[in-house]
């Protein structure tokens, strides 16, 4: 997470970058609620909040996965803000590491 | 907790039936892994639920099964015919437990000695077990998995092993979606690892898809896991203890493990796994499927075929070291069915478990709904509105709508054979040691389906119908042999729809029914006078008599007390007809015909007398109405009727149940032609045709009692109770001299 998030242009300039806050516990039963509002914005820049992260599970972070790879075939800007500790420390255990432009996840 | 027992007896249910079909599937030559991995799947979980439950006895049996199950599955063992025999063995007796568990009493603990001492025999000392037949080796063939150095041309170029580490694990671990589900969480296992020692993570994420296309319970993410620790591959074991059933797990200790103890391929494969560092795909799951990855892998890249073409990336390739996140279509098809396959959790998913009694409410309602239509379309009928007007049509479209829901309850409520054929396997192993005979099961139409109803009480005939095919029908091999036939017996189970009904043949290759016995037998006895004239079909017929029996010393095996005619008389309470054809040194087939629901039918609507009968539909060929010319005396009060060049025996509904005495002129009344058992065709006289009608079957013997001759009532839709006609009971009952005489051979026939 050493590199600044840039924003896309595009969502700049239409204004339309939208924003999603993570909930507090993101374990089994968060996944489909999760998958569920992340498709609702699909489509334009979204800049996803992880400053309330206490807990992190697998599910969710298959979710956050098909995300970034969709909102990255939708030529779509995909950023992951402000994530916690425990956040961290989930997708460092699960060896999946979020660049903060999420659209271009890398394998730890 | 009660209801999670009865959950998980009814799991373990489907889980036995899953390990004799898969046992019985690699006994017949199938040698996929998939089927090796279903069959450890079901003794594991059984195991895992027993544990649950605190039963001892059936978690020690199952351990020591799963054990030689996971040398086959490794392929440390080869799945020959002894070794299947064990297997068979020991299912039965996992079986046993599992009953004995759910129902109290007690297995015999010399069985379960012996089982677990065979058992032991195979995994303590696979190498006796494999007796170096040839044949063994090339079973073992298909369970290694040699044919994959194709797959990798540049294995000379792989790098050497590494050095050896003291307790380096490297673990592979893809949940199933069943994990996720049983609230188990991959975060707290790794974690856990982590705590063993130092511990390195790599996700493999190229099976996640597009959030479209993402079910968010699913499961998608792999790991490969190394691990170096001071602890034991017990210990890291341990951790995925509550899991196993719901993941594909490989643990491999990196230490000390040399390439000369093992096979070559393995060796090589783990140094391709290795030098991909992240995980080609399928990596995670378990050795065997590891190395039907690799074969698909050579499949992809040697084949020529679109899909090939159009994959975006090489997904196999050992080199693929950083994992992309876009989704590989190609890939992904090709793995969805193994993956349906592997996680039965999936499976499980789609289905729901729906109390009986509920479906029974529901199917009693739409039985009461399409009284209500017929009640409705008589009371249009009565109120003299026209067919055409929009009433009757919308009418029309109700009565539609009614057959569609019926006809949905009955599906819900039907069920393949299966669950009943595939107790007979075993019911035939036990027979044929009990009688010292070899015999081959063959079972066909285990798909077709009929009424749960009708499957469960279809289980007790059919099992006495299998024992009896044995230990009567078939001969001792010794005899076979002399007669110029093969030693060992042939049972042929099968199961057929046909016109609305199922049929059920139970044939053996055996010596077929020794008639002049069977007759001598019958006039032992008094069934029948010593001068009776009977034609062969008769006599075959007497075995059903109460009373009879062939056995001159009562058999552990058929000679429980249960005859066929108890036999008989079950299937006949299910709507359903039995009959027999033998021929002498060629074998016998019993037919059962069983209707495919006990709750409608259709039938035509009749009048006899001032009574109204309710004819099924399936038994009627053509109606016709007799010209005075065609009908013919025929010794005493029995009538003919001509019928394209043949004469076919002219019953009077009316005098067969007793509505009439005297004779009635058959040109004012109209005649059915039905077929009855056997192919005889009869003409049945009645009053007049009323129609043709959808009826509910209510039955006669619960609210009333059995009367000859009829099978059971229904409502009409005037609200009146109408008969419903059984016609082989009524042709028999004609053929034999009339109902009301109470004759043996009647009732037998």
């Amino acid at each position: 997470m050493s590199r600044t998030g840039k924003s896309s242009k595009a969502g700049e300039r239409r204004g339309t970058r939208k924003k999603l806050q993570l909930p507090e516990v993101m374990d089994l039963t968060a996944a489909a609620p999760l998958a569920q509002s992340l498709l609702t914005r699909r489509g334009s820049d979204l800049s996803i909040d992880a400053s309330r992260v206490r807990r992190v599970g697998a599910q969710c972070l298959q979710v956050l996965l098909a995300a970034s790879a969709t909102w990255k075939a939708d030529g779509v800007n995909l950023a992951l803000e402000k994530p916690t500790e425990e956040f961290l420390a989930g997708t460092r255990l699960l060896g999946i590491s979020f660049d903060q432009d999420m659209t271009r996840p890398e394998s730890a | 907790m009660d209801a999670l027992r009865q959950i998980f007896f009814q799991e373990c249910e489907e889980q036995l039936a899953e390990l004799e079909t898969g046992l019985l599937e690699i006994q017949s030559g199938g040698s996929d892994p998939e089927i090796v991995n279903a069959v450890f799947r079901a003794v594991h979980s059984i195991k895992g639920g027993a544990g649950a439950f605190a039963l001892e006895d059936l978690v020690r049996f199952a351990h020591v099964f799963e054990t030689v199950l996971d040398e086959v599955r490794k392929g440390k063992l080869a799945a020959s015919e002894h070794v299947l025999a064990i297997m068979l063995r020991a299912a039965d007796v996992l079986a046993d437990l599992v009953r004995v568990a759910r129902d109290g009493g007690s297995v015999d603990d010399a069985r379960i000695g012996t089982a677990t001492d065979e058992l032991a025999s195979l995994s303590g000392a696979p190498a006796a077990a494999h007796g170096g037949a040839s044949e063994t080796e090339a079973e073992e063939e298909d369970f290694a998995f040699t044919p994959v150095a194709v797959a990798f041309p540049a294995f000379d170029e792989v790098a050497t092993e590494p050095e050896p580490a003291v307790n380096e694990f490297t673990i592979t671990f893809k949940p199933h979606a069943s994990l996720y589900s049983s609230a188990n969480e991959p975060v707290v296992l790794l974690r856990e690892l982590e705590r063993l020692g130092e511990m390195s993570v790599a996700c493999d994420v190229t099976e996640v898809p597009l959030l479209t296309d993402l079910d968010a319970e699913g499961s998608y993410l792999a790991w490969t896991i190394t691990l170096k620790t001071t602890h034991c591959e017990d210990d890291v074991r341990g951790i995925f203890e509550f899991v196993d059933g719901d993941c594909d797990l490989t643990i491999e200790g990196t230490a000390g493990v040399s390439a000369a103890g093992e096979d070559e391929i393995e060796a090589l494969l783990r140094r391709i796994r290795e030098e991909a560092e992240a995980p080609v795909e399928d990596a995670a799951s378990e050795t065997i499927a590891v190395e039907t990855a690799v074969i698909e892998a050579a499949a992809d890249e040697f084949s020529s075929t679109d899909e090939a073409v159009a994959a975006p990336a090489p997904v196999h390739d050992a080199k693929l070291a950083i994992v992309p996140a876009e989704p590989l279509p190609a890939a992904q098809k090709a793995e969805a069915p193994k993956a349906d396959k592997a996680a039965s959790g999936e499976a499980a998913q789609q289905t729901i478990r729906v109390d009986l009694d509920r479906v029974d409410r529901l199917m009693n309602l739409v039985g009461e709904l399409v009284i209500n239509q017929a009640m409705l379309s008589q009371r249009l009928a009565e109120a003299g509105l026209s067919r055409s007007s929009d009433f009757a049509t919308g009418l029309d479209e109700f009565e539609q709508l009614t057959r569609d829901i019926q006809e949905g309850v009955m599906a819900i409520r039907a069920q393949p054979v299966k669950s009943v054929f595939q107790r007979m396997p075993r019911l035939v192993r036990e027979v044929a040691a009990a009688t010292g005979k070899k015999v081959r099961l063959v079972t066909e139409g285990e798909g077709t389906e009929v009424d749960k109803t009708v499957i469960e009480r279809l289980a007790d005939p059919l099992t006495h119908m299998i024992r009896n095919a044995i230990d009567h029908g078939l001969e001792k091999p010794e005899v076979r042999a002399a007669n110029g036939k093969r030693e060992e017996g042939l049972v042929r189970l099968s199961a057929t729809h046909r016109s609305g009904r199922i049929v059920i043949d139970i044939a053996d290759d055996g010596a077929g029914i020794n008639r002049p016995r069977v007759r001598a037998i019958a006039e032992d006895k008094g069934l029948i006078p010593a001068n009776a004239q009977l034609t062969d079909e008769e006599i075959d017929n007497l075995i059903f008599l109460p009373g009879f029996s062939t056995a001159s010393t009562i058999s552990d095996i058929s000679g429980r007390g249960v005859g066929m005619d108890v036999v008989k008389r079950s299937i006949q309470a299910l709507g359903g007809r039995v009959s027999i054809s033998s021929r002498p040194g060629e074998g016998s087939t019993f037919t059962l015909s069983l209707p495919l629901t006990l709750a409608v039918l259709y039938g035509m609507v009749v009048t006899v007398g001032d009574q109204t009968l309710v004819v099924p539909l399936t038994s009627i060929i053509e109606t016709l109405k007799p010209k005075p010319g065609d009908v013919h005396g025929f010794g005493g009060d029995s009538r003919v009727i001509a019928l394209r060049n043949n004469f076919v025996p002219l019953i009077d509904v009316g005098r067969e149940l007793g509505y009439r005495t005297q004779i009635v002129d058959p040109g004012a009344g109209v005649a059915l032609l039905v077929e009855s058992d056997g192919g005889a065709q009869s003409a049945l006289l009645v009053d007049a045709i009323q129609g043709q009608r959808q009826v509910v079957i209510k039955s006669l013997e619960e609210n009333y009692g059995r009367v000859p001759g009829i099978a059971a009532a229904t409502i009409l839709g005037d609200g009146r109770v109408a008969l419903i006609l059984d016609v082989d009971a009524v042709v028999a009952g004609a053929r034999n001299g009339g109902l009301a005489s109470d004759n043996l051979l009647a009732l037998a026939g």
